[in-house]
């Protein structure tokens, strides 16, 4: 008990402290003089939209790691896997030399398509999204494994087809596992700060998300900051109240 | 007609087997866990790839079709039915995945329920059912996409004994009435002898027996088939005699038998009853003793299988005893010779079909 006290306070106390501090009396100016509103939206629309790609590239992704056979599977888990134990910086860094103006790829992009992601929504959103697709991967992956093969094989002997299988029988079976990834997935997004602010750098209304609009404003306005990060906290804890006593907590 | 002939490898040995199966025939493969009896049917689905073989169905081979274009439909041991549907979504599945529409394919299966399954929600969830219940569901399940084969997989295994005689009246009526081959696979004797109309015994991974039940009994080729299916079986009216006592009263002859504890005192039909053969003693002369059934026969076959013999009996009822073959000297047994045969009421094993009608 001891011990389970002293660890959900490490959790409150940071969170408390933002509460005491927070310039009550002049909420109103700090929140317009911050663009908390615009940096708030851009957030929202780059964690979904991060979360979005990572559901529809992980589970396949997740599905090869599962099933697949192949040479070399475990050293494609662990790459898959990087962005989690790698300094977001690191990730963003990357980024810049593979998609990057002169980049890599990049530069083809560039050069041939015209497009460029780095100082972009896009290119906040495609930094989120290497950051933060491993845990759908993961927890999709975990859930694949856990399935009772016995029902897909059920199936294909209903009548099935592969494709129709994994849609009426493989994918609903793991929905809780890939929802709980999903939630964990958009909560990692809406946090990132190292990879986005290196890659798509800090630009109000295209790249700057709440993380970075609370790392701009600490220098210039430090009670806006406190402002802008009571802002993450309600919207994050609000939202995980929602939906993670049903997806992440006991069935 | 089906007919398979197959290798089936299996962990480090390798399963193989031919049968066939006529178009209104059912055939049970009957073997002790482990047997393979399982992989035979699954490679028959194209569960499991066959390292070599051929299975034909009416003269057309199928065993390079993948397994949703067999024309098959197996009841799975223990249901298998899919969690997150429900009871109707579950029968209504090969009917879906084979392109009908929602509405048709959910029409059907609720036409099924309602034949195999009366009293089943078909909004429940498979989790919520009994074992009986998930076994009808999923025989319900098995004929719902209009299979040309039906194989039901240990289709009594996982339902609880009060359940046992209603389902397995309901399996022989469906299996009667399946326009096909029919495989029913099973490790218990009386199952398969009493819904079969041929058996095919298996022993680790290979045939060891085919017949009818009747020329498996009489004659069984191998200790396994003797022990298990070799049994005598009585089929047909229990009547009421004196207290804990009743007489069935089968097609050949009448033999008296406990009352089975828990069933009212009435007269009931198709009961089975069973007898181990080596709970048979013969005599010479007619017994002294307390065997309440004593029978008068002519010996027909006398078969050697190790230090035991198999001697069968005609008489009223027909009986199997296994005695030894020192006995079989000593009493001077021949085929064609009298004999007498007893046996303690107590050493049958009854089986009342009619079960409560509440055990849905």
């Amino acid at each position: 008990m001891a011990l389970a006290s002293f660890g959900a306070a490490s959790v409150l106390l940071p969170v408390v402290a933002l509460f005491v501090r927070a310039p009550w009396s002049r909420l109103g100016g700090a929140l317009s003089g911050v663009g908390a509103s615009t940096a708030l939206r851009l957030s929202i629309e780059v964690s979904l939209a991060a979360t979005a790609i990572s559901v529809v590239v992980g589970v396949p992704l997740a599905w090869v790691l599962a099933r697949g056979e192949f040479p070399g599977r475990n050293l494609l888990r662990a790459v898959v896997v990087l962005p989690i134990v790698l300094p977001p910086v690191v990730g963003g860094v990357g980024l810049l030399v593979a998609l990057g103006r002169s980049g890599v790829v990049g530069r083809w992009l560039h050069d041939a398509l015209g497009l460029q992601l780095t100082f972009t929504t896009a290119g906040a959103v495609v930094a989120t999204t290497f950051v933060s697709m491993p845990l759908v991967v993961l927890a999709t992956e975990a859930g694949l494994r856990g399935l009772d093969r016995r029902h897909e094989r059920a199936a294909a002997a209903m009548g099935g087809s592969p494709w129709y299988v994994f849609r009426r029988v493989t994918l609903p079976m793991v929905a809780p596992q890939l929802a709980a990834g999903a939630v964990l997935t958009w909560a990692r997004a809406l946090g990132e700060f190292g990879a986005t602010i290196t890659f798509a750098g800090n630009l109000a209304g295209r790249t700057q998300t709440m993380p970075l609009a609370i790392y701009q404003a600490r220098q210039v306005d430090p009670g806006g900051a406190i402002v802008l990060s009571l802002i993450l906290v309600v919207v994050s804890v609000s939202v995980l109240v929602a939906l993670g006593g049903r997806l992440t907590g006991p069935r | 007609m089906l007919e398979a002939a197959i290798e089936v490898p299996r962990g480090d040995v390798t399963v193989a087997a031919a049968f066939s199966a006529g178009h209104d025939e059912t055939v049970a493969l009957l073997g002790p866990n482990g047997a393979g009896k399982t992989t035979i049917v699954e490679a028959i689905a194209g569960l499991v790839p066959t390292a070599s073989g051929t299975i034909v169905l009416d003269d057309e081979p199928i065993h390079d079709l993948p397994p949703e274009r067999r024309p098959i439909g197996i009841a799975f041991q223990d249901g298998v039915l899919f969690p997150h549907l429900s009871v109707l979504e579950n029968v209504a599945f090969p009917v879906r995945a084979r392109g009908a529409r929602p509405r048709a394919a959910r029409a059907h299966a609720l036409e099924l329920l309602g034949r195999l399954a009366p009293g089943i929600d078909p909004g429940a969830k498979p989790g919520t059912l009994s074992g009986g219940a998930r076994q009808r569901v999923a025989l319900a399940r098995a004929l719902a996409g209009t299979p040309r084969v039906l194989i039901l997989d240990e289709p009594l295994s996982a339902v609880d004994v009060s359940a046992r005689a209603e389902l397995r009246a309901l399996l022989r009526r469906t299996l009667g009435s399946f326009d096909g081959p029919r495989l029913l696979v099973t490790h218990d004797p009386v199952e398969a002898m009493t819904l079969a109309d041929r058996v095919v015994v298996l022993e680790g991974g290979r045939i060891t027996q085919t017949g009818t039940p009747e020329e498996i009994r009489d004659a069984p080729r191998t200790r396994y088939a003797a022990d298990l299916v070799g049994m005598n079986l009585f089929v047909g009216r229990l009547m009421p005699l004196e207290a804990g006592v009743g007489v069935l009263e089968a097609a050949d002859g009448v033999v008296t038998v406990p009352w089975p504890e828990g069933v009212a005192v009435e007269p009931i039909d198709d009961v089975l009853a069973t007898l181990a053969p080596a709970d048979v003693a013969l005599h010479a002369a007619r017994p002294e003793g307390s065997a309440r059934n004593v029978i008068q026969g002519v010996v027909e076959e006398v078969a050697i299988l190790g230090d035991r013999a198999r001697v069968r009996l005609s008489g009223s009822p027909r009986l199997v005893a296994e005695i030894t073959t020192g006995s079989v000297a000593r009493m001077a047994i021949r085929t064609g010779g009298a004999v007498w045969a007893s046996f303690k009421a107590v050493e049958i094993h009854l089986m009342v079909e009619r079960g409560p009608t509440d055990t849905l």
